[in-house]
């Protein structure tokens, strides 16, 4: 019985690291707004786009543009405002919910977002330059 | 009847001087900081706000010193294997990106298995050196010191898996001599802000003190409490009571070990950087200076030492530079003089308290011997 009570609080105290990795990671999203090409297909980069994070300050990326946030938790939302070429007015709004869970970084593509691609969601630049 | 009205005199006389040598090393510092204070020209609002900053970042480590000592196993300069396993936790809550509380209570849990651990070698260690504690802990600090660094520097990014290479040096495995803890930065400090005027107060941290505070004043009545008072006042009468006095021991070091390994970790948030080969080094001298500082003795340590000697001793290491340059046109001399004074001081309380314990040997002496003795 007592080894079963220490074995017990052992596994809680392994869920209690876990549970606090999951609600406590730190993600780097980068943000990219460059001309991308996937399955053969060039996707160009935008004109102008504005993008917020959690509800924060928009970042405006113009093309061949690259910018980093910093998000805590498992799970973020992000608004993309697609602009016109003279980056005036507002095109296209898109608000998706991210899942990181326990994934460390990664790279959101906006041309492939704006073109309603489901893989707009890439690795991150970090582990791209690891790759063979 | 000149024997009668000499007694109590001599009783008073050495009840002044016993109070002037327990208090000798806060009477000193009290002394030297009334002066150095004005020399300084700090404003009250700037010394306040430092105090208050440095009492909440070192107390949990001070406070960690006690248990041992009310076990009667002197001043536990052991408490740097702790302050290692709380730099370990840190280590890994860097690489795997954990922020904020998550990340420091997470680097408390991976801390404590390697601090009990670390904890139980010390005690048995101890047991083995008994009347030698302090020296034989200090030394095995140097030699865990060993087995951090082979750890630290040769295993992490070749055994153990690091991830982030922003921790790992160039050549691929070990960790970098600096660690920047930013995710984790004051962030116990600043979960409950308070600011009065200009000053800011770290509400958290010092709630969590509180606790500990709670923690020592009920640990000392229950019943492994009573045990080790039991023994630090004569193990061998605490044996004959059938107290398992090594077992006792063992378990006061654990304690202190994995208290250390949490006040290290509240110690860095603090700071915000983790110099991953040097931090350790300087809590155990740094806390049990402040404790004696204090007013603690060797044997004799409380809640209120504890207090009064982080004060005292963080006075010094904010006024005496300043002090200096201005009386000296050098703050180098200043500092130098804070450096002499602190660790002078931890030979000075040594000294005092072999000296008293000397006294108090020939008193108990004298005392046997009855009143035809004392002619």
């Amino acid at each position: 019985m007592r080894h079963f009570l220490r074995l017990l609080l052992l596994a809680l105290v392994v869920l209690l690291g876990t549970w606090l990795v999951y609600i406590g990671r730190e993600h780097q999203v980068f943000l990219d707004n460059k001309t991308i090409e996937v399955d053969g297909q060039s996707f160009r980069a935008l004109k102008s786009v504005k993008v917020s994070v959690n509800g924060a300050e928009p970042v405006e990326l113009l093309p061949r543009d690259r910018d980093l946030a910093l998000v805590v938790g498992p799970a973020f939302r992000i608004r993309v405002e697609v602009m016109d070429e003279w980056g005036e007015e507002v095109v296209k709004t898109i608000d998706r919910e991210l899942t990181p869970g326990f994934s460390r970084d990664m790279m959101l593509s906006m041309p492939l977002l704006a073109a309603d691609r489901e893989d707009w969601v890439r690795p991150s630049p970090t582990v791209q330059q690891e790759a063979p | 009847m000149s024997r009668l009205d000499r007694g109590p005199d001599k009783k008073r006389n050495r009840g002044v001087g016993s109070l002037l040598a327990d208090y000798a090393v806060p009477v000193i510092f009290i002394v030297i900081s009334v002066v150095a204070i004005p020399l300084s020209d700090f404003s009250a609002t700037y010394l306040i706000q430092e105090l208050l900053v440095r009492i909440g970042r070192n107390s949990f480590l001070i406070l960690s010193l006690l248990i041992p000592i009310m076990a009667g196993m002197g001043l536990n300069f052991g408490m740097v294997l702790g302050a290692m396993a709380g730099q370990i936790g840190l280590i890994f809550v860097s690489d795997w990106a954990v922020v904020g509380i998550p990340g420091i209570v997470l680097a408390m849990i991976i801390g404590t298995p390697v601090a009990v651990a670390l904890g139980i070698l010390c005690g048995e260690v101890l047991n083995r050196a008994k009347g030698q504690e302090m020296v034989t802990s200090y030394i095995l600090g140097f030699f865990i010191n060993g087995v951090y660094q082979l750890f630290v520097l040769y295993f992490m990014g070749w055994l153990i898996p690091i991830s982030n290479p922003a921790l790992v040096l160039s050549r691929g495995h070990g960790i970098r001599n600096a660690i920047s803890l930013t995710g984790i930065r004051m962030v116990l400090d600043r979960l409950i802000p308070l600011q009065v005027g200009t000053v800011t107060i770290p509400v958290a941290t010092y709630l969590v003190i509180a606790a500990f505070c709670f923690f020592i004043l009920w640990f000392r009545k229950t019943k492994l409490g009573q045990d080790m008072r039991a023994i630090g006042q004569d193990m061998a009468v605490a044996d004959s009571a059938g107290i398992p006095v090594n077992r006792t021991r063992v378990i006061a070091i654990v304690i202190s070990t994995v208290l250390a390994c949490y006040g290290q970790i509240i110690f860095l948030q603090n700071m915000g950087t983790l110099n991953t080969y040097n931090s350790h080094d300087q809590a155990g001298m740094f806390s049990i200076a402040a404790l004696l500082i204090g007013g603690a003795s060797v044997s004799r340590a409380g809640i209120g030492n504890v207090f009064l000697g982080v004060v005292l001793f963080h006075l010094m290491f904010i006024v005496a530079p300043k002090a200096g340059r201005n009386l000296m046109g050098e703050a180098q001399i200043g500092e130098y003089f804070r450096v002499f004074v602190s660790y002078g001081i931890i030979a000075l309380a040594l000294v005092l308290h072999a000296w008293k314990r000397l006294r108090d040997r020939a008193e108990a002496r004298r005392s046997l011997r009855g009143p035809a003795g004392k002619e």
